[in-house]
C-alpha cells in the first residue's frame, strides 16, 4: 500500500441504479490530517459517495482511493483503519445502546473500554437502554460513540449532528478538533453551514452528482463577491458608474453593494472620492456560496436568491 | 383510512385472493376426471376414512359426491392459507407499521387513534367475506349445488374473520411484528392440531369431541355439500367481534409502539460471544428459535402419541387396510414416516426464516455500520447464516428423539428412538436445500428474497404434503427436496439422493454468499 498525502482521492466518479444516475463525475479529496466538508442538497449523492468509499456499493470504472487502497477489493484491511457513522443510524430494538456500541467497535477491530466510557459521559448517554426506547439524537449519540471511541485514521460521517441538541453539536465538535489534533483525518457530510464553517478546513460542495465546487474555505471565499456596506456624508452621492460595483442598493446615506474580489482595491480607491464615513465588509458566507450554487433549483421552488 | 390501506395492499390482497379462489376449480377439475362416474365416488367414499385423511384434511363425510370429494381434498388447505393471509395481512398493517414508525405518522394527521386500526380490520374482514363469496360463486360455476356453495364460502369466510380477531389480539399484546405473526401461527398451529387429534378421535363421520375446542373444527362442522349447518358460523363470527373488541381495547390503554410487557433496562455492554456474527445472530433470533424448537418438541410428542393411537386403531380397520396394503405395521410406518416429514417442514420454515434475518439486516440498514467494519461479507453473512445450519440439525435430532421416544414409548420399544432419530435426520440435507435457495436469492435478488423464498417453502409444502391428492406428476411431486428424501421408515435408505442433495445444497449457497460478496449492498429506502 502506498502512503500519500491524501486520506481520500476520488476522481471523476460514476455511479448509476438502474437508469437513474447518482454520481455523474464527482471529485472528492481528503487530506490526511485535515477535516473535510461535504456539501449538497437533498440526494445530489453525498452518502452515495460514502458508501462508495466504503466498499458497500461498487464505483464504475474510476480510481477511488482511500488511505491509499481500493475501497472495494481492499476493504477488510482498509475497514480496520476506518470509523463510520451512517447517515441513518438503524440499531437492533432489542440491544441496548451500550451492547450496539460494542459490537460496532469489536467488527472494527477491538473496544477500547476507557475511550467509551468516557465518550458516553461526554455525550450524556445511557448504555443501558433498549435501543428502541432511544430518541433519534440518542440513537445517533450510540453511532457517534462507536466511530469516535476507535483509534481510526479516517473518520468518514455522514451528516453525523442531525437530530443532536446544540450541546451534544458542541460536544461533537470538539471531539472532532481532538481527532484533528491526534493527526486524524475526517471526512464530514452536513447541511449545517455553521458547522462546516467552523470545523472544516477544506469543503466540496456537490450537486446532481457532480462536484461544483472544491478547496479550502479561504479559496473559495476569495472566488467570490464581498458585500460592502457604506454610509455616505453626501446623500445625492451615485456609485452606479463606478466600475465594479453590483447589486447596489442605497437607503438614505447607507449604500450596499458587492464586489468581486479582484475588484476590489479599485473600487475602495474610487469609493474615497465620496467621503465615506463608515464601511463595513462582510465576506462570503458559505451559506451564500451554497445558495448561489442551487440558485436555479431554489427559482423552480419559488424561492428568490439574494 | 379504507382507501389507503387498500392503496397500499391491493396487490398483496389480489394475489391471495386470486391463489385462493384459484385452487377450486383446479381441483375440481382434476377430482372430476378422477372420479367420473357415481361408481367411482362410491369405490373412493368407502376408503375415504383413513386416519391419515382425517389427520390432515378432516373427517370425511358426503365423499360420494363431488362436492364432499372437493371439500375432503382442498377445504383444510384453504382454510389454513386464508387464516394464516389473514395473520399476516393484519400484522402487516397494525403492528409493523408501528414499529417502523409509519403509524405515528399516520396518527398525527388522523382523528381518531383506533381510526387506523379499525380500518385495517375493516379492510382484512372485507378481504376474508370477498374471498368467501368469489369462494362461493366460483363453486357453484362449477357447477355444483348452490347452498353448498353458499356454505363453503361461508365456512371459510367465517374462520379468516376468526383468526382476524386472532392476530388482532396478537398484534396488541406483542411488541414487533415477528411476535405477532409468531404468536398467531403458533394459534393457527394449535388450532388444526386439537382439530386433527378430534378428527382421528371420531367415529364414523363424525370427528371426537376434542375437534370442539378448535375453531377450525367449528367451520368444518358447517359440512357444505353435507348437512349445509349455518350455527358453527356464530362463534366464528362472535369471537372475531369480540377478540377485535378485546384488541381495540388494549390499544387505548397502552402507549404507541409498545406492547403489554414493558421494556426493561438492559446490560450496557455487550459479552464477548454476543459481538461475534454466529453469537449475535443467536442473540438476536433466541426467542424465535426457542419458539420453533418449542413447536418441535410440542409436535414430535403430539404425533408420536397420535401414531400409536392410530397403530391401535388399524389393527381392526379393514378399510384402511385396503389402502396402505395387508400389513397394519406397514400403515402405521406410512403414517410414520409422513409425520418425520411434517417435521423436517417445521425445520425448513425455520431456515428460510432464519437465513433472510440476513437480508432483514441488509434492507434494514443494520448491516452497514457492520459491514463497514472489518469483516468481509462472506465470513459476516456466513457467521449468520451458521445458525440455521446448526439449528436445523439440532431441530431434526430433537424432533426424532422426541418423536421416537414417544412412540416408542406406547410400542415398548426402544428402538423407536434410533429409527426415527435417523429417519428424521436424514432430512437435513433437504432441508438446507431449502436454505440453499433462500441464500440464493438473498445473494441474486435481494428485494425479491423473502417472498420468493416463502413461495418456494410453501410450494414444496403443499407438492411434498398435498401433491399425491391432487394428482400432480410424480417428476414434481418426487423431486422436491423433502421427497426426494427417502422417505424412512417406509421407504428404503439409498445414499445418491442424499448426495445430489448436498451437492445442490451446496451450489445454492456458493452462488449466493458469492453473489452477496459482490454485490452492492441494497438498503431498503
Ligand atoms: N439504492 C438506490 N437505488 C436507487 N437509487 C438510489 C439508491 N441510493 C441512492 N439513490 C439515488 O441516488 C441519488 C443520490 O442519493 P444520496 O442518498 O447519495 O443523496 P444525499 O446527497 O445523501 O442526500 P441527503 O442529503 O438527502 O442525504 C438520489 O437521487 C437517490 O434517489
Ligand atoms: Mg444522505
Amino acid at each position: 500500500m502506498t502512503t500519500t498525502s491524501l486520506a481520500v482521492d476520488v476522481v471523476g466518479l460514476r455511479k448509476s441504479f438502474g437508469r437513474q444516475r447518482a454520481l455523474d463525475g464527482l471529485d472528492l479529496r481528503v487530506e490526511t490530517g485535515q477535516i473535510a466538508g461535504f456539501l449538497g442538497p437533498n440526494g445530489s449523492g453525498k452518502s452515495t459517495t460514502i458508501r462508495i468509499l466504503l466498499g458497500l456499493l461498487r464505483a464504475e470504472a474510476t480510481t477511488v482511493r482511500v488511505l491509499g487502497g481500493d475501497p472495494w477489493n481492499d476493504a477488510v484491511a482498509l475497514h480496520r483503519r476506518i470509523a463510520y457513522v451512517p447517515g441513518d443510524v438503524n440499531l437492533w430494538p432489542n440491544l441496548t445502546g451500550g451492547q450496539a456500541i460494542d459490537i460496532l467497535s469489536r467488527l472494527r477491530g477491538g473496544v477500547n473500554t476507557t475511550r467509551r466510557d468516557e465518550l458516553l459521559q461526554r455525550f450524556d448517554l445511557d448504555p443501558s437502554k433498549k435501543a428502541r426506547a432511544y430518541s433519534k439524537g440518542n440513537r445517533q449519540k450510540v453511532a457517534l460513540v462507536a466511530a469516535l471511541a476507535s483509534d481510526a485514521e479516517l473518520l468518514i460521517l455522514d451528516e453525523p449532528t442531525s437530530g443532536l441538541d446544540p450541546i451534544m453539536e458542541a460536544a461533537f465538535s470538539a471531539c472532532i478538533r481532538e481527532a484533528r489534533t491526534e493527526g486524524r483525518s475526517v471526512l464530514l457530510s452536513s447541511h449545517i453551514f455553521a458547522e462546516v464553517e467552523n470545523l472544516c478546513d477544506t469543503v466540496t460542495i456537490i450537486r446532481l452528482g457532480k462536484t461544483v465546487e472544491s478547496g479550502t474555505l479561504a479559496e473559495l471565499r476569495h472566488l467570490r463577491r464581498t458585500t460592502i456596506s457604506v454610509i455616505l456624508d453626501d446623500t445625492t452621492a451615485d456609485l452606479s458608474p463606478v466600475p465594479g460595483v453590483n447589486d447596489l442598493a442605497m437607503d438614505g446615506q447607507r449604500a450596499t453593494f458587492t464586489v468581486a474580489d479582484p475588484d476590489l482595491g479599485l473600487v475602495l480607491a474610487e469609493l474615497a472620492h465620496f467621503k465615506p464615513r463608515a464601511l463595513v465588509s462582510t465576506p462570503p458566507s458559505l451559506e451564500e456560496l451554497f445558495l448561489r450554487h442551487y440558485g436555479t433549483e431554489l427559482a423552480a421552488n419559488g424561492v428568490s436568491v439574494p | 383510512m379504507v382507501r389507503f390501506i387498500l392503496r397500499r395492499n391491493w396487490l398483496r390482497l389480489l394475489i391471495w385472493a386470486v391463489v385462493l379462489v384459484g385452487m377450486i376449480p383446479l381441483v375440481y377439475e382434476s377430482q372430476r376426471a378422477a372420479f367420473p362416474t357415481e361408481a367411482d365416488r362410491e369405490a373412493y367414499a368407502s376408503i375415504a376414512n383413513t386416519p391419515s385423511v382425517a389427520a390432515l384434511t378432516g373427517t370425511p363425510y358426503a365423499a360420494d359426491t363431488l362436492g364432499g370429494i372437493l371439500v375432503l381434498k382442498i377445504w383444510m388447505t384453504l382454510a389454513v392459507t386464508l387464516a394464516f393471509a389473514t395473520s399476516f395481512l393484519v400484522t402487516r398493517n397494525g403492528r409493523a407499521d408501528e414499529e417502523d414508525g409509519r403509524t405515528e405518522l399516520l396518527r398525527s394527521n388522523v382523528l381518531g387513534r383506533h381510526a387506523y386500526t379499525v380500518a385495517n380490520y375493516l379492510v382484512v374482514g372485507g378481504f376474508d367475506i370477498l374471498v368467501g363469496a368469489a369462494i362461493t360463486a366460483v363453486a357453484a360455476a362449477m357447477p355444483l349445488p348452490f347452498d353448498g356453495s353458499l356454505v363453503l364460502g361461508a365456512s371459510l369466510a367465517g374462520l379468516g374473520l376468526f383468526f382476524l380477531g386472532v392476530s388482532a389480539a396478537c398484534g396488541q399484546l406483542t411488541s414487533t411484528s415477528r411476535g405477532a405473526n409468531g404468536l398467531a401461527a403458533v394459534v393457527i398451529g394449535t388450532a388444526f392440531v386439537v382439530r386433527a387429534i378430534g378428527d382421528l378421535d371420531g367415529t364414523g363421520t363424525t370427528p371426537g369431541w376434542i375437534s370442539g375446542l378448535s375453531p377450525i373444527g367449528w367451520a368444518q362442522q358447517m359440512r357444505a355439500f353435507g348437512e349445509n349447518r349455518w350455527w358453527p358460523l356464530a362463534p366464528l363470527v362472535g369471537g372475531a367481534i369480540t377478540l377485535c373488541a378485546i384488541a381495540v381495547r388494549i390499544e387505548a390503554r397502552r402507549d404507541l409502539g409498545a406492547g403489554v410487557l414493558p421494556d426493561r433496562p438492559g446490560p450496557s455492554a455487550a459479552g464477548r460471544f454476543m459481538m461475534t456474527p454466529f453469537g449475535l445472530a443467536l442473540r438476536l433470533q433466541r426467542a424465535s428459535i426457542a419458539g420453533w424448537f418449542a413447536a418441535v418438541v410440542v409436535m414430535a410428542l403430539l404425533y408420536g402419541s397420535v401414531a400409536s393411537a392410530m397403530a391401535n386403531l388399524l389393527g381392526s380397520n379393514p378399510v384402511f387396510a385396503a389402502v396402505f396394503g395387508p400389513n397394519g405395521s406397514s400403515a402405521t410406518k406410512g403414517v410414520i414416516a409422513l409425520l418425520v416429514m411434517l417435521n423436517a417442514i417445521v425445520a425448513s420454515a425455520f431456515v428460510v426464516e432464519s437465513a433472510l434475518q440476513v437480508r432483514v439486516e441488509e434492507a434494514s440498514g443494520r448491516a452497514e455500520p457492520q459491514l463497514a467494519g472489518s469483516i468481509s461479507r462472506i465470513q459476516w453473512a456466513g457467521g449468520r447464516l451458521l445458525l440455521p445450519i446448526i439449528g436445523s440439525a439440532l431441530m431434526l435430532v430433537v424432533g426424532g428423539v422426541v418423536m421416537g421416544s414417544a412412540y416408542g414409548a406406547s410400542q415398548n420399544d426402544a428402538a423407536q428412538v434410533w429409527a426415527l432419530l435417523c429417519a428424521s435426520v436424514i432430512y437435513w440435507p433437504g432441508v438446507l436445500v431449502t436454505a440453499g435457495v433462500t441464500v440464493f436469492m438473498i445473494g441474486v435478488v435481494p428485494r425479491l428474497a423473502p417472498s420468493l423464498s416463502w413461495a418456494f417453502f410453501a410450494a414444496v409444502v403443499i407438492i411434498s404434503v398435498f401433491g399425491e391428492l391432487f394428482s400432480l406428476p410424480t417428476l414434481i411431486t418426487g423431486n422436491t427436496p423433502l421427497t426426494a428424501t427417502p422417505r424412512l421408515p417406509v421407504g428404503q435408505f439409498t445414499m445418491p439422493p442424499i448426495l445430489v442433495l448436498t451437492a445442490v445444497a451446496a451450489v445454492l449457497w456458493a452462488i449466493g454468499l458469492v453473489r452477496f460478496a459482490r454485490r452492492d449492498l441494497a438498503q431498503d429506502a
